[in-house]
């Protein structure tokens, strides 16, 4: 597993941020470098107990870093080295909780005007203010209500308009949208995107959900175990998954192994043969979409290189294509039309040889 | 059934027989006694100076409590919680050897600061705060741990500091429980008998609070001390009122 730090923004920016956190909580033994410029959306993507939380309650202040430096928009707001932490009520960093945390004894009004009012700004502009961010998140009707009146829909509006009423240079969400349930979703997903298009100071979002962290955030961090596993667009993290999770994730056939020309050994004894010689020796990956994958009844003869024999463990059927869990020496997950499971008699548990031409499996250097 | 039926009766009879044997025709006239009135009086400021000591004193020590993890905590709630079942008493015994004339803090506040805490109105204070902060303090430290600093957290987030936190938030969200663990304290203090007889005297006008006034008029004019009981059971009752959201709430 490669710890890399990710480092994309250009030094020569002052604007955004700088964080190394290192910290120890309980079994977690969190270490992370993220660098992210004012005006991006990073998505941190990671299993559960990654830190993830952590992490951000490390750059909200709530949490103390053991070693390591959080700096935004060129300040050093903590660094164990030199002895500087600045309280979390004196950062420009917004945090909106999983759990949202309004205050239960505030009105929507109050809980947004909540934070104007704890930095000095008088009742009549804080509430003002606190108006107009309800309206842009069409919460203006709500108002005037306590906070367990609101559906988690809109609870969450309203925890947004808090946040950004105070105009943070750093936004950290915390699993925005864990807490809705489905039609919803897409509604809440879609006014965020367009809140964050607006946002010009630097925003961190947690989330395990894939399609929310391809929506809303321009590049993808992967925490996992408390360190960063993975980094870079959505697209490089799907073409070239460097962990079983990520793999998992983006729904690919990870193997890793040692190249030796254009074969790869892997750890278990099995081989696969790649076209690609570019990686002919070292530790590899090697990617295989489940829809390169053929499936036959019998040992097929000819043009493929890669055969493995196998079983059906699980048939599930994912919009137009089927998924099939083919479990053996090389468990693959397979797509294939209804009418291949048709013409195979596919059924759970029967026998099968899984074909991969040696041109579709994806190699890169481990 | 029949025993649950009996154990209601027991304890429900002799309230009963107090609003029976009650005076109500004459209860004004009765109260309005001079040394009724003055004990009235003194029971309500010493009970409030109890809670507001309590309050001071209890708040903090409740926040620690629940809030600042030290070595020796569990022993610092034991102690804390003792007086609850201390007979009150062995309270008046202990608060004597301690605070009185010549106990070991006692004769150092008489010599040095000339406070003599014994047989005095303040006696009276002292004796009811330390028989009814316990309750103050358990209860309050009970709601500060249900809260368990989330929102204080999220007030952080927001560019609160503390004092703004504890004020706006922490404070408004505890006033249930501020307000529980007040009325019960109250409500102890009011009717605290044997530590305060003990430490501080019966003395008419300003040690004899309604309880002792009571005890003393049952040996003389027992239509007063029924009519001093009655006002007393009326303050319970408003208490139990008063918390009612708080005990009556069946799961």
């Amino acid at each position: 597993m490669t710890r890399a730090a990710v480092s994309t923004a250009d030094p020569s920016a002052k604007q955004g941020l700088r964080a190394r956190v290192v910290l120890r909580r309980g079994t977690l033994d969190l270490s992370v470098d993220i660098d992210a410029r004012a005006g991006e959306v990073v998505g941190l993507l990671g299993p559960n107990a990654a830190g993830k939380t952590t992490f951000l309650r490390a750059l909200a202040g709530l949490t103390p870093i053991m070693a390591g430096h959080v700096v935004l928009d060129g300040a050093v707001l903590e660094d164990p080295a030199v002895g500087v932490r600045t309280a979390p009520e004196e950062r420009s960093v917004g945090l909106m909780f999983q759990d949202y945390r309004l205050f239960p004894h505030l009105t929507v009004l109050d809980n947004v005007a909540f934070g104007l009012r704890a930095r000095g700004v008088k009742r009549s502009p804080a509430r003002q203010s606190a108006m107009e961010w309800l309206a842009k998140v069409g919460m203006a009707d709500a108002a005037g209500v306590r906070p367990r009146a609101l559906s988690g829909g809109q609870a969450q509006r309203v925890a947004l308009a808090r946040a950004l009423v105070l105009r943070p240079r750093l936004l950290l969400l915390d699993e925005p949208l864990a807490a809705i349930d489905g039609s919803a979703r897409a509604d809440l997903r879609r006014d965020l995107h367009r809140h964050l298009s607006w946002f010009d100071g630097t925003c961190l979002l947690v989330t395990h959900d894939p399609l929310e962290a391809v929506t809303l955030a321009d590049r993808l961090v992967v925490l996992e175990d408390g360190h960063v596993t993975q980094s870079g667009s959505a697209e490089e993290i799907g073409a070239h998954p460097r962990t079983r999770y990520v793999a998992d994730l983006v729904g690919v056939n990870l193997f890793r192994g040692r190249s030796a020309g254009t074969t790869i050994m892997l750890p278990g004894g099995e081989t696969i043969v790649a076209a690609d010689e570019r990686y002919h020796h070292g530790e590899v990956f090697a990617a295989i979409h489940p829809r390169v994958v053929s499936l036959f009844r019998e040992a097929p003869e000819g043009s493929p290189r890669n055969v493995w024999p196998g079983a059906v463990e699980v048939l599930d059927a994912i919009g137009d294509r089927v998924r099939v869990q083919v479990h053996g020496p090389m468990p693959l997950l397979v797509e294939v039309t209804p009418a291949a499971v048709a013409s195979l008699a596919l059924d759970e548990g029967g026998e099968v040889w899984a074909a991969v031409k040696a041109a579709e499996v994806v190699v890169y250097p481990a | 059934m029949p025993l649950a039926a009996l154990a209601v009766a027991f304890l429900a009879l002799p309230l009963v027989a107090v609003a029976v044997r009650t005076p109500w025709g004459a209860l004004a006239e009765e109260l309005a006694a001079p040394g009724v009135l003055a004990a009235l009086r003194l029971s309500l400021v010493c009970s409030l100076g109890a809670l507001a000591l309590s309050f001071f004193l209890g708040l903090p020590l409740a926040w620690v409590l629940a809030r600042v993890p030290f070595r020796g905590r569990r022993i610092v709630r034991a102690l804390v919680i003792l007086p609850m079942v201390l007979p009150p008493v062995v309270g008046g015994v202990a608060l004597l050897l301690a605070y009185g004339r010549q106990g070991i803090v006692g004769h150092l506040l008489e010599q040095a600061l000339g406070i003599t805490l014994p047989f005095t109105t303040a006696g009276v204070i002292v004796a009811e705060a330390f028989v009814g902060m316990p309750f103050f303090v358990v209860t309050v430290e009970a709601g500060l741990r249900a809260m368990d600093g989330r929102y204080e957290e999220a007030a952080a987030s927001l560019g609160a500091g503390r004092w703004t936190t504890f004020r706006r938030v922490t404070l408004p969200l505890l006033a249930p429980s501020l307000g529980a663990g007040a009325a019960l304290c109250w409500a102890r203090a009011l009717g605290e008998f044997g530590a305060t007889i003990t430490f501080a005297g019966n003395l008419p006008g300003s040690t004899q609070t309604m309880p002792l006034a009571v005890y003393l008029a049952l040996q003389t004019d027992t239509t007063t001390a029924v009519a001093l009981s009655a006002v007393m059971l009326a303050i319970s009752l408003t208490v139990l009122v008063v918390l009612r959201d708080r005990w009556f709430r069946l799961p």
